[in-house]
């Protein structure tokens, strides 16, 4: 059987997760104004592009992408997380985009899978 | 000679996702109950529902590593829409979201249970 050896293909990388959901992000929506009709099919992508890009990496973790998109009408939108994990294996990312007409919030949640 | 207790599968092993919602409602009305939207203290209140959601939910003393996640927006007419894509053990892993609202402000608060092994 192989072994995983500990060190930085184990651990989360959170810049490198960051990149891929911005350029998963500009794919789906870049260039589009906030279209009612149109945003549950974009925040289905963005999630599964997400998604299916990470498990891509074949890294030994499962996985919990959220993706929320926001008109911009200056209402106040505001959100947190709380995570009870293991620190030294587990991690998150999250990266926020916006252009003219929305903001968009990808969170990624890496949850180490003991093998 | 095993010291560990072992966790036997069955209902005890995967996810309530209804117990999960009382106590995510218990907790919103908690720190929000009938307050109005306000900019000042609406970083306490997502901070103040991820960890008592989180406290509550170890509590339980499941085998799960969890994850809470908490929105508070504004009631002006914008539109907000989220998704969650999991990718993990659909036997013994789950999710739960729950939408709250008042006069003011809308409350969405999704828990991630994750089985440890």
């Amino acid at each position: 059987m192989e072994e995983y050896n500990p060190g930085d293909e184990v651990a989360f990388n959170a810049d490198e997760v960051n990149i891929s959901i911005k350029e998963c992000v500009e794919g789906v929506i870049g260039g589009t104004d906030y279209n009612q009709n149109k945003v549950n099919q974009w925040t289905a992508s963005i999630v599964e592009h997400s998604l299916t890009h990470l498990v891509k990496q074949g890294r030994p973790f499962k996985y919990i992408v959220n993706c929320a998109i926001m008109q911009k009408s200056g209402a106040g939108l505001h959100t947190a997380n709380s995570c009870y994990w293991d620190t030294t294996t587990d991690g998150s990312c999250t990266a926020r985009w916006e252009n003219r007409t929305m903001y968009c919030v990808v969170s990624v949640f890496a949850v180490a899978v003991t093998l | 000679m095993t010291t560990m207790e072992e966790y036997h599968s069955g209902s005890e092993s995967s996810f309530h996702s209804e117990e999960a919602d009382n106590i995510v409602k218990e907790c919103i009305e908690g720190v929000v109950g009938n307050d109005d939207y306000s900019q000042s203290l609406v970083n306490k209140w997502t901070a103040g529902i991820v960890e008592r959601c989180l406290t509550q939910l170890v509590k339980q003393g499941k085998p799960y590593k969890y994850i809470v996640t908490c929105a508070v927006m504004q009631k002006t007419g914008a539109g907000l829409h989220t998704a969650n894509s999991c990718y993990w053990d659909t036997t013994m892993d789950g999710s739960s979201t729950v939408r709250w609202e008042n006069r003011t402000m809308y409350c969405v608060v999704s828990v991630f249970a994750v089985a440890i092994a």
